[in-house]
């Protein structure tokens, strides 16, 4: 079920009121797992038995890595939880893609194949909770997590509801210890969740759905050419589109976590006003970059090696990251442009050194703006259906078509263009810090206005149950 | 966990109306140490939580009563999930009406009832076209009853990708993958929409009270035409009533929609970057191939026993002038029914059906639409071989 839907509020004000009022933490636990199953068994009864099976067979591994007694045996047994994990991922997620390119690449050589297309449905949140499952075996075998003696704990931890179909990435080593000992409620913690529900729900429904969505859609479907300046902003409403309903979604998940007393860390700080890109993956989808870093970036040798190899190292983490969110080459083209990116910062960075007017203000804001303005191209083929509406887009940003069509309302323009100018103040104003010390920061009646007004909002808005964009990855 | 579980009944009871500094208790984490703890903010929490509470609940009835008191009531609203509900409805002999808002306004279902001794499914759609609705009951092995279909040759013959076709489309879609959440969703939607005027999609949502702004556009700017405003109401079958306001002889809202109806049924001029004549050409196998499809389908229900009748429901004013131009009878009726054989009743045809005003130009008003029923059941039978 959608946060942005009746069905949710109503569960999940029982989930609360259930969960609180029962004293035994391990009912709390058990209520917890049967929640999160009905949650997301909403969508597709069928597949709540496929995550169980993934859960289950990662439980399993996980004790037999830390039981093995030699490594190879123990290299063997994650080898298993991997390739298991990749292999659903690879069959809901990319068997199509894969069958579709392998027939391209016999046509090269002359030979005609016509693979049958697989009518598989993809699994919600599949690229998500297989990450979540995966981060216990990897942890165990890095020695860093113990495994759980407990399955309903770790199937907690897998499944749990507010991040189990679009993130945060958990990592089962951050949600496990909060699983001994049961969290006491606290009014502050309590209301806290509920207030970052609010602006989750705010960015989603009233930001992301209403005020940009339309724009972008209509942009990025025209059939046509249009004008530099339609174009331009096709992709900043995208943009500001794809930060709020992710970030929406995020916040929500980490607001509804914090009611039930648990403590989800930061996925998005504040990314548009990211000066160099290795600073945009420090704050932007920061659990998948972290995962990527810890299981794949600093296991390929990181920056210990040479600059050509880390460089690569870059690339390849890139690629795969791109593949990650999407079986279509429009990603992976996508992943590699943050990776081309990466490399460019990285070298710049080892020619130029730390130079004093580097710390200016000015400087500062210009190479976020540049940032910025890189990271919104890249979004064009993270958009765009295929690389011809991608080709068109960027052509268009670029002068192409000085004749082509106009298609944007002048109230269209106006609200991408506040939109955006207010979320680049919020992001600028807001990089050093985190919004729980602006919110003690604030006087209290703007927080209780703006908690307000954020309220009122969705209500006007209503909201017409649109999926969140994350959860086809 | 007792004495916390009591505390906040306690508190639950009594609640601070004032704002007050957080206790250390609050400030502090109740579970084992973590190696990850969010901050908290550290303000009066339960004085601000019921100033928003207060403030929200304010803020909407003052929108309610707002909204009641320009005209608008509470009704459904007209969305896919509603629309998988009533196709659900659907048995094998139901007798189902199909098509665009027409069928929607000028169909009763009790006078049909009476008339032909079953209760219709009401599954016509507002600006939308009926050809997907009847391909899937033409797919549907089990269904071999009769459709009323609904005809207005702007919307039946609307190409893919264009709104009306996109409609149908999408309510077909969700009827075979409506998930759990989302039936249960318009259940707990329903029995709010039918007491809360304000939660009106369409009409009342940001989204549209922004579009209501009268911000000039660019001249060359194509900007898709806009939707008329609030005249109906829709209720747990879907069957659609004109307000009163609208039907009410010179209302300002009739002529707002009158105007409105223009510009969306007037044919929009091609594409700028497709030369006139492939555009034209294109549009001509379209509006074939919709034929041909159309005949398939018709063809398949009636080998399984099913009847498909069409029917062209009234239209006035300019806007029937309008669509006699743009889409004249012997072009688009006449070539229809005369390529499926199926029976049709169209309602300049006959006098009894002609002789009602639509107060928009497009539809019945709510009591018209009963007595159109009444005299359309004979002409349904006979159409029917009843």
């Amino acid at each position: 079920m959608l946060f942005n839907s009746l069905t949710f509020i109503v569960f999940f004000a029982v989930v609360v009121t259930a969960y609180w009022s029962i004293h035994s933490w391990t009912a709390r636990k058990n209520l917890l797992v049967t929640a999160s199953y009905i949650f997301y068994g909403a969508w597709n009864p069928p597949f709540a038995a496929l995550l169980f099976s993934t859960t289950a067979m990662d439980f399993w591994l996980g004790r037999r890595i830390a039981k093995a007694k030699d490594q190879p045996s123990r290299r063997a047994w994650l080898v298993g939880s991997v390739c298991m994990n990749l292999s659903m991922l690879g069959f809901f997620k990319y068997g199509n893609f894969l069958l579709e390119n392998f027939q391209w690449l016999l046509a090269r050589i002359g030979i005609v194949y016509h693979p049958p297309h697989l009518d598989i449905l993809l699994p919600v949140g599949i690229s998500f909770y297989t990450f979540h499952s995966l981060s216990y075996t990897l942890d165990i075998y890095r020695g860093v997590l113990q495994p759980t003696r407990s399955l309903r704990d770790f199937v907690l931890a897998v499944s749990f509801f507010p991040q189990l179909v679009a993130g945060p990435i958990v990592r089962a080593g951050d949600f496990l210890p909060q699983l001994v000992r049961p969290p006491r409620l606290q009014i502050g913690q309590f209301m806290w969740g509920l207030l970052l529900m609010t602006l989750g729900l705010f960015e989603k429904i009233v930001l992301a759905d209403t005020m940009l969505a339309g724009s972008a859609d209509r942009i990025f479907g025209y059939a046509g050419p249009l004008v530099a300046l339609d174009s331009w902003l096709g992709v900043i409403a995208f943009a500001g589109q794809i930060f709020f309903d992710f970030a929406g979604y995020s916040t929500c998940a980490i607001g509804a976590a914090l009611c039930l007393g648990f403590h989800l860390k930061d996925n998005f700080r504040f990314p548009y006003a990211a000066i160099g890109f290795s600073d945009f993956w420090r704050r932007w989808h920061i659990s998948l970059s972290t995962f990527l870093r810890d299981y794949l970036y600093i296991p390929l040798g990181g920056n210990r090696v040479a600059w050509t190899r880390a460089a690569i190292n870059l690339v390849i983490v890139m690629f795969l990251g791109g593949l990650w969110h999407g079986a279509a080459w429009t990603f992976v083209v996508w992943g590699l442009l943050h990776g081309f990116y990466l490399v460019i910062e990285h070298a710049s960075r080892a020619l130029i050194g730390e130079r004093a007017w580097t710390a200016n203000f000015a400087v500062k804001l210009l190479l976020g703006l540049i940032t910025y303005g890189a990271v919104c191209l890249a979004w064009v083929f993270f958009r765009a259906s295929d690389f011809t509406i991608a080709t068109r887009m960027l052509r268009g940003m670029f002068g192409g078509y000085p004749h082509g069509d106009a298609i944007l309302a002048t109230r269209e323009m106006l609200q991408i263009g506040i939109v955006t100018f207010f979320m680049m103040l919020a992001h600028w104003s807001l990089r050093d810090i985190n919004v729980e010390t602006a919110v003690t920061r604030l006087p209290r009646w703007v927080v209780t206005s703006a908690w307000a007004l954020m309220a009122c909002a969705i209500i006007l808005t209503q909201g017409t149950s649109n999926a969140f964009i994350y959860f086809q990855f | 966990m007792p004495s916390s579980t009591s505390n906040f009944k306690r508190i639950l009871r009594l609640p601070r109306l004032f704002f007050r500094p957080p206790t250390e208790a609050e400030s502090v984490h109740g579970g084992p140490p973590l190696e990850f703890e969010r901050p908290i903010p550290q303000i009066p929490w339960r004085g601000m939580t019921v100033v928003v509470v207060v403030i929200v609940i304010a803020a909407a009835c003052a929108w309610e009563f707002y909204c009641r008191s320009i005209g608008y009531g509470p009704t459904l609203n007209d969305n896919e999930d509603l629309w998988t509900l009533t196709r659900q409805r659907v048995k094998p002999e139901s007798i189902v009406i199909i098509g665009d808002s027409r069928g929607w306004f000028d169909l009763d279902l009790d006078e049909l009832q009476k008339g032909l001794g079953k209760r219709p499914v009401q599954l016509a759609m507002g600006g939308g076209c009926g050809y997907p609705v009847l391909a899937d009951l033409a797919a549907d092995k089990t269904f071999h009853g009769t459709i009323i279909c609904s005809f207005v040759p702007w919307l039946f013959f609307a190409p893919p990708g264009t709104p009306p076709m996109e409609r149908g489309e999408k309510a077909v879609r969700r009827s075979h993958t409506q998930t759990p959440a989302q039936r249960a969703s318009q259940y707990l939607a329903m029995p709010l929409e039918e007491h809360v005027a304000f939660l009106k999609q369409e009409e009342l949502t940001l989204d549209d009270l922004l579009k209501r702004l009268p911000i000039p556009n660019r001249s060359d700017a194509r900007v898709p035409p806009r939707l008329p405003p609030y005249f109906g109401t829709l209720d747990r079958e879907r069957r659609a009533r004109m307000t009163e306001e609208c039907a009410r002889p010179g209302s300002e809202l009739q002529k707002r929609i009158q105007q409105i109806w223009l510009p969306l049924f007037t044919p929009h001029p091609p594409p700028s970057y497709i030369p006139t004549d492939v555009f034209m050409a294109k549009m001509k196998d379209a509006i074939e191939k919709r034929a041909r499809d159309t005949i398939a389908a018709v063809e398949k229900l009636r080998a399984r026993g099913g009847k498909v009748v069409f029917i062209r429901l009234p239209v006035t004013g300019g806007l029937k002038a309008l669509e006699d131009k743009t889409t004249p009878r012997n072009q688009t009726w006449d070539p229809l029914l005369q390529s499926t054989g199926a029976p049709g009743i169209y309602f300049e045809d006959f006098r009894e059906l002609a002789s009602f005003n639509c107060p928009e130009w497009s539809h019945l008003s709510a009591g018209d639409s009963v007595e159109f029923s009444k005299r359309l059941v004979p002409h349904l039978r006979a159409a029917l071989g009843m």
